[in-house]
């Protein structure tokens, strides 16, 4: 058989019916495929395009007349927003500063509840206030203004792919001309696919060169946007199809858009760089529209390979490369030879440290997003680009680091313990609204892991105490601060478990003792016996009450703090004594905006009152004896006597936890040290936690605590001795707040001869 | 005669501040807060609720011990319809009240409709009978 008859027979066999059959099912086929391909590309173009990252903001800084900031710190938090110091500041984001005067132009910024233009601020400040905020061209007051916030975090997409949107006006032109020059001459014209540029392709790959080249910015786009990255003949042929229809739908400048946003330009680390809009911070710490001719080019350089030309790693790839755009673009005409020189002269520009990715904040962070996960799915957390705002207050946080970290060093070498010995964490609130103003991890405050502010529960010891002494003041028909309590031994039998005899830290007993004094010295047997005279359930509701949400169980030893908390739980329990019984959930975000700009939720400040305020006064003043004359007079080194904190020690068994949790006009915090493998530190409450916190309170310049007393309560002198009635100058005699009725109605001794003597003072003019 | 003018001027003025002060006391000698409560007010007014618990609260940060901003946040709980919050913040504002009788008389009545609004009729006519011992 020849092939001629071969020939014959097939065209027998596909003449009439059959070969029109075979064409139209394969057109129908592809009809199909394309219809396929059509709908997916509508969808992702129309639909979201990117998964965009969530941004966290810290609390931003609020400026008037009479708020308290200091020259260093507002000159730390415009360090910390990167705003440039200059001579004349003409741009937003600079200042110039003189001395106690500061002359500054805020960057506009979205707020929730609007924009906030670029403001022209004259900052006077004076003894540690802002004394007088002006606009600086009309020299007209200013009430407030807001710098914008900083910004903590970003919570990435599962690829970890991060970008910042821009919209194409945004885009330099040197940019758009670049792209074209270098990657794609004829994109403007074009249907999608250049023949041309591909049939050049090819025949130098058919010479043997690289495989490259000859896809337009539209194929490109496709390419990065739905095909994976191996190169077969089917990939290619889709990827000719998708990019027809992509362009048979959209305008140029739409894919345009998308481009630019769309394509891989840097990594760090797991963070993958997407865009020109960020890659310009990436590379530039510069917003895009600010760039140069020559910082563009760079940016288009990398197009075509951001690791092999990186130009932090391969500075003179990256510079031979950014030339050669630099030179397409005179060859095209888009710039001027004298422009050209001028860019060939400059230098790469880039920043030597990329802005990170990661979080400077990450224990608070990780607050931010499990309080996120409440109400948000994790998949729109990553991929929505929500704008979160925080109570993060970068100055107390600061504060809190430096604290922990240098006096956990410090107690490490006084005390000859190997390094690192010894974690710590801490937690600031504001007093007053629950907002969570620093949480502070462990000692490397960086370390994205293990979060001992939040998941660290350790026995609080005697940090429970204040809920005994709230319960017992909350009858004040049976106890006030002057009731005295009894302080020795004591052996207590409960059936099926063992008998438990409790001690004091000194080992010793004290006998009778004035309520509030037991509670100042934090003794052991005087406040067990007190719980178990009150109920231990009744004293664990009332711990629930402050805010505790787990359920302890009632043993007689949970009386002195067995059980466990995490310092945030502890937080959240003082927080209800700070703000005068009324009970805040503790928060850590303010509002959330959409990736637009639009209000999306907020987090209202609410409160429920928890304690009656006249026992709540009570409570707080004798936790200000505490610090006075008690377990915690060792903060008097850092915090001047006159702010009255109210505050309390923690010593867990063994000396292996050490806690201090306290709070003063404005704040409460809570502090606790200890190691990992919880082996005995030999710190109390007093040694190791009290002198972290006061460290941090003395950087804060704390407002004093000075509760003003409810309208039932009256102030009396009482005898410490007898617990009874003094006048004010019987010797020793202290004055005690009283629910009113409830004071002693016996005098001591002294106090019946005392208002003869004051009679007399009276007389003779004393 | 110039003088004289000045005086007269002077007067009007003095009379007209004493009018101010005698009508409505400052609620702050902070104009940030000032400013941010009549933001508040007026959002309040054009029912924007929200944005005006954002301006209250914003005040609050500035200055957590007023008890006329603890107040004006329950007012605004009590329009959004949260009778609990406003009791509370209420509540929170007669802490910080010291020795102003007025204002805590005030807010023992707004305590009282809080109530009322809650179906607590005895708690509410207690509530009342707290304002009326203020006087």
């Amino acid at each position: 058989m020849t092939v001629g008859a071969l020939f014959r027979g097939l065209k027998e066999y596909l003449t009439g019916g059959r070969l029109r059959l075979i064409l139209l099912l394969l057109l129908l086929l592809l009809a199909a495929f394309t219809l396929y391909l059509d709908i997916t590309i509508r969808a992702q173009f129309e639909g979201k395009r990117w998964a965009l990252p969530a941004r966290v903001y810290a609390r931003p800084l609020e400026l008037y007349p009479g708020a308290k900031l200091t020259p260093e710190q507002l000159a730390a938090e415009l360090t910390l927003l990167r705003y440039h110091q200059v001579a004349a500041p003409e741009e937003p984001g600079s200042y110039r500063r003189a001395g106690e005067e500061f002359e500054l132009l805020t960057r506009p910024f979205l707020f929730w509840d609007g924009t906030q233009n670029v403001l022209r601020l004259r900052v006077e400040l004076d003894a540690g206030r802002v004394h007088k905020l002006r606009d600086h061209k009309t020299g007209a007051a200013v009430n407030l203004a807001r710098l914008d916030p900083l910004l903590i975090g970003s919570i990435y997409p599962a690829h970890n792919e991060d970008r910042v949107l821009v919209r194409l006006k945004e885009v330099p032109q040197d940019i758009v001309n670049g792209l074209v020059a270098v990657e794609d001459r004829k994109f403007f014209s074009h249907h999608g696919v250049d023949p041309r540029g591909m049939a050049r392709a090819a025949v130098t790959m058919l010479r043997g060169g690289a495989v490259q080249g000859g896809s337009t910015l539209t194929q490109q786009l496709v390419k990065n946007f739905y095909l994976s990255s191996d190169r077969t003949l089917r990939r290619k042929f889709t990827e000719i199809l998708m990019a027809l229809l992509l362009e048979s739908h959209y305008g140029k400048e739409e894919i345009l858009e998308t481009y630019v946003n769309e394509i891989y330009l840097g990594q760090d680390g797991n963070r993958a760089v997407h865009g020109f809009g960020l890659a310009s911070h990436f590379y530039f710490g510069q917003p895009l529209p600010r760039l140069t001719l020559a910082q563009s080019a760079l940016l288009v350089a990398l197009v075509k390979g951001p690791s092999h030309y990186d130009p932090r790693r391969f500075p003179q790839r990256a510079l031979e490369r950014r030339n050669l755009v630099l030179a397409e673009l005179h060859r095209r005409e888009f710039i001027s030879p004298r422009q050209l020189a001028a860019a060939r002269a400059e230098p790469l520009g880039v920043t030597t440290k990329p802005p990170s990715g990661a979080s400077p904040y990450p224990a608070f962070l990780d607050l931010v997003h499990r309080q996120l996960r409440r109400d948000y799915d994790e998949d729109d957390l990553r991929s929505e680009g929500l704008q979160i705002f925080t109570t993060l207050d970068p100055q107390a946080q600061r504060a809190a680091e430096h604290a922990l970290t240098r006096r956990l060093a410090e107690l490490e070498r006084a005390r000859a313990m190997p390094a690192h010995t010894l974690e710590g964490s801490v937690v600031v609130t504001s007093a007053q609204h629950g907002e969570v103003q620093a949480v502070v991890g462990g000692r490397d405050t960086l370390f994205e892991g293990f979060n001992r502010a939040l998941d660290a529960q350790r026995p609080i010891g005697s940090l429970i105490k204040p809920a005994v002494y709230l319960a017992a003041l909350e009858r004040p028909d049976s106890y006030t601060l002057a009731t005295p309590l009894d302080d020795s031994r004591l052996v207590w039998k409960e059936r099926g478990i063992k008998d438990w005899e409790p001690n004091n830290y000194d080992m010793e007993f004290h006998g009778r003792v004035a309520l509030h004094t037991a509670l100042a010295n934090s003794y052991n047997v005087a406040t067990a016996r007190l719980g178990l005279e009150l109920g231990v359930p009744q004293v664990m509701e009332t711990v629930q009450r402050l805010g505790v949400e787990r359920e302890f169980p009632t043993y007689a030893s949970s009386l002195l703090g067995t059980s466990e908390l995490a310092p945030i739980e502890v937080a959240q329990m003082y927080q209800t004594l700070a703000s005068g019984g009324f009970r805040s959930p503790l928060r850590a975000i303010r509002e959330i905006l959409t990736v637009d700009g639009k209000p999306l939720q907020r987090y209202p400040l609410a409160v429920e009152q928890a304690v009656e305020p006249a026992p709540a006064y009570l409570l707080t003043t004798a936790l200000q004896g505490v610090v006075r004359e008690g377990t915690g007079q060792g903060l008097r080194q850092y915090v001047a006597p006159a702010v009255g904190v109210a505050g309390k020690t923690g010593t867990t068994g063994d000396l292996r936890d050490s806690w201090f949790a306290g709070y003063t006009g404005d704040r409460l915090a809570v502090v606790w040290v200890g190691a990992d493998d919880n082996r005995p530190v030999q710190l109390t409450g007093s040694t190791g936690a009290l002198v972290v916190w006061g460290d941090m309170m003395a950087q804060l310049d704390p407002e004093p605590l000075a509760l003003p007393p409810p309208e039932t309560i009256e102030r009396v002198w009482i005898d410490p001795k007898t617990g009874r009635r003094a006048a004010k100058d019987c010797q020793g005699a202290v004055e005690l707040p009283f629910i009113r009725g409830s004071a002693p109605k016996e005098n001591a001794p002294c106090a019946t001869a005392a208002p003869v003597r004051s009679w007399f003072k009276g007389l003779f003019g004393e | 005669m110039m003088r004289y003018r000045h005086r007269l001027w002077l007067g009007v003025f003095a009379l007209l501040a004493g009018c101010v002060t005698v009508g409505e006391p400052p609620i702050s000698d902070k104009g940030a807060v000032v400013a941010l409560v009549d933001t508040a007010r007026a959002d309040g007014a054009a029912g924007k609720t929200d944005s005006a618990a954002a301006a209250l609260e914003r005040a609050l940060r500035i200055e957590p011990q007023n008890p006329a901003l603890w107040r004006e946040l329950a007012l605004l709980r009590l329009r959004q319809g949260e009778p609990q919050q406003a009791e509370s913040l209420a509540a929170k504002s007669n802490t910080w009240a010291g020795s102003n009788k007025k204002l805590r008389a005030a807010n023992w009545r707004l305590i009282a409709q809080a109530r009322r609004e809650r179906g607590d009729d005895a708690g509410a006519r207690a509530a009342l009978e707290k304002a009326e011992q203020e006087r």
